[in-house]
């Protein structure tokens, strides 16, 4: 039996959590903020949509998809308050406006003859900006400290990355021709334009390129 | 936005309520006070297969048209401003709820041997989805019509039971489950968003009286064993129904029996002249 009395390493050994990260309270609440806005966008529009789409699979993965991100947007709305922002409405912001104008942009074919523009625009452009930001996000937080966001974004960059599988799948099966992949590449084309303006779902910085070391970080 | 708008493959053939209610092939069958037969689906039914299959084709097409109702739901209002944050959440999940229950649908339609567009679509379910109020949506579809749909999902199951198929009693009884809940969150929404507006409240409560009586589809639904369903009463109670209002939604129901009956008889004394 072991001895109860014997002191133990508060570490294990195969516990190599790291104390720094990359960010502050202020700078996850932050981005947590703009995360929660992206994803209400996400699940709204899948939802709009799933009238307007005349493929019963499609339909169908839609409203599967609509709730997984209104549960992301759930889990950043919880995780605002235990940032210390106790009104998440404040934080629950776009970005910055190109992010608006993106959005704008990705929920305006609404004809029936238009799944394959709104299918690119979710999962060959959004979905993606979700994964890497998440991403980012997942490698530069503090380990220890921000355990509880690392635990969110967990769960959801799984659901992200089936997501974006099931839709480009459906992409795939839906280019029947070569003016059907004119047509998703040029609006991809569109759309990346204007995420490129906006830098990812979280503005400029969102993957840790052209940001500026923010205040308070510990690294 | 508006129901004839609602995207469709070529399969698919979508009546109105008023196309149904004109359809000679609805009426009750036989009759009933003469016979004494009953009208609930049951397998010993001569038809039963028939209308097990028809019915299960309405179900799922019913089942569509709720997916498309709580996904507009997320979309048509801003988010805080005409509908809470979590009152869309709810929808959301309803839309991830009823999409299973179109796929358990057309698993069950594919097991009974019928096709998709075998039976027209009645798209009378979405209408009552429209509604500018998204507390009117929650009143005509997760209160009068997911109601419903705990009563024919009660019949189902118990089709499924007594006819010795446990793959439909199974898929039924999952269903309602959800159904539930879903008639649980619109009691529970209409109930948090009104509190304070007694006449945001009443408007509400008439609205799903309108839709409680279109859809007791002229008396296909009371305690009478002419109704081809039965209110499930327990079920109801569950998802925050009141005695009371199980008791006018019975009401309903025989009122549009009988009024279904009486046109029939015009009918047929029409007919015989």
């Amino acid at each position: 039996m072991a001895d109860p009395t014997k002191p133990r390493a508060s570490f294990a050994p195969w516990d190599r959590r790291e104390l720094p990260g990359s960010f502050s309270v202020e700078e996850t609440a932050r981005r947590v903020g703009n995360y929660k806005w992206a994803e209400t966008k996400l699940f709204e529009v899948l939802g709009g949509w799933i009238a307007t789409v005349p493929e019963l699979d499609i339909k169908l993965r839609l409203g599967t998809h609509c709730y997984k991100h209104a549960w992301h947007a759930e889990l950043w709305h919880k995780r605002l308050p235990e940032l210390r922002e106790m009104n998440p409405a404040r934080l629950t912001v776009p970005a910055n406006d190109a992010l608006v104008r993106f959005i704008d942009a990705m929920t305006e074919p609404e004809d029936a003859s238009l799944t394959i523009e709104k299918l690119v625009g979710v999962y060959r452009v959004y979905i993606p900006h979700f994964i890497s930001a998440y991403t980012y996000h997942l490698n530069n937080t503090s380990e220890i400290t921000d355990m509880p966001t690392i635990r969110s974004l967990k769960f959801i960059l799984q659901d992200e990355f089936e997501d974006w599988r099931d839709g480009e799948m459906l992409i795939q099966s839906l280019l029947e021709t070569p003016e059907h992949v004119d047509r998703a590449a040029a609006h991809q084309a569109k759309l990346e334009k204007l995420m490129l303006e906006a830098g990812g779902i979280a503005g400029h910085g969102s993957i840790g390129i052209n940001t500026q070391a923010p205040q308070g970080a510990l690294s | 936005m508006p129901v004839e708008e609602l995207a469709r493959d070529e399969r698919f053939n979508q009546i109105t309520q008023a196309d149904r209610m004109a359809d000679g092939r609805n009426a009750l069958i036989g009759d009933s006070e003469k016979s004494r037969r009953s009208n609930r689906l049951t397998p010993a039914r001569p038809d039963a297969s028939e209308a097990a299959r028809a019915l299960m084709h309405g179900i799922f097409v019913g089942e569509i048209q709720a997916l498309e109702g709580a996904g507009r739901t997320c979309w048509d209002f801003t988010t805080g401003e005409e509908a809470p944050f979590e009152l869309k959440l709810d929808m959301a999940r309803q839309a991830w709820d009823e999409a299973r229950h179109v796929e358990i649908s057309l698993k069950l339609s594919d097991w009974m041997g019928s096709e998709i567009g075998q039976y027209a679509e009645n798209t009378v379910l979405f209408q009552a989805a429209c509604s500018n109020d998204p507390v009117l949506r929650l009143a005509g579809v997760n209160r009068a019509l997911e109601g419903l749909a705990i009563d024919v999902f009660t019949t189902m199951k118990e089709f499924g039971e007594i006819a010795g198929d446990p793959y439909l009693e199974f898929c039924e009884d999952w269903m309602l489950a959800d159904e539930v809940t879903h008639v649980k969150m619109g009691s529970d929404w209409l109930r948090k968003i009104t509190e304070n507006d007694p006449e945001r409240r009443k408007k509400a409560l008439e609205f799903q009286g309108i839709v409680d009586k279109m859809f007791s589809y002229g008396g296909s639904r009371s305690d009478s064993e002419e109704s081809s369903f039965a209110i499930a009463r327990r079920f109801r109670e569950l998802a925050g129904f009141t005695e009371d209002e199980n008791d006018h939604i019975a009401d309903l129901g025989m009122q549009a029996l009988n009024e279904r009956k009486a046109q029939l008889r015009e009918k047929q004394a029409a007919a015989a002249n």
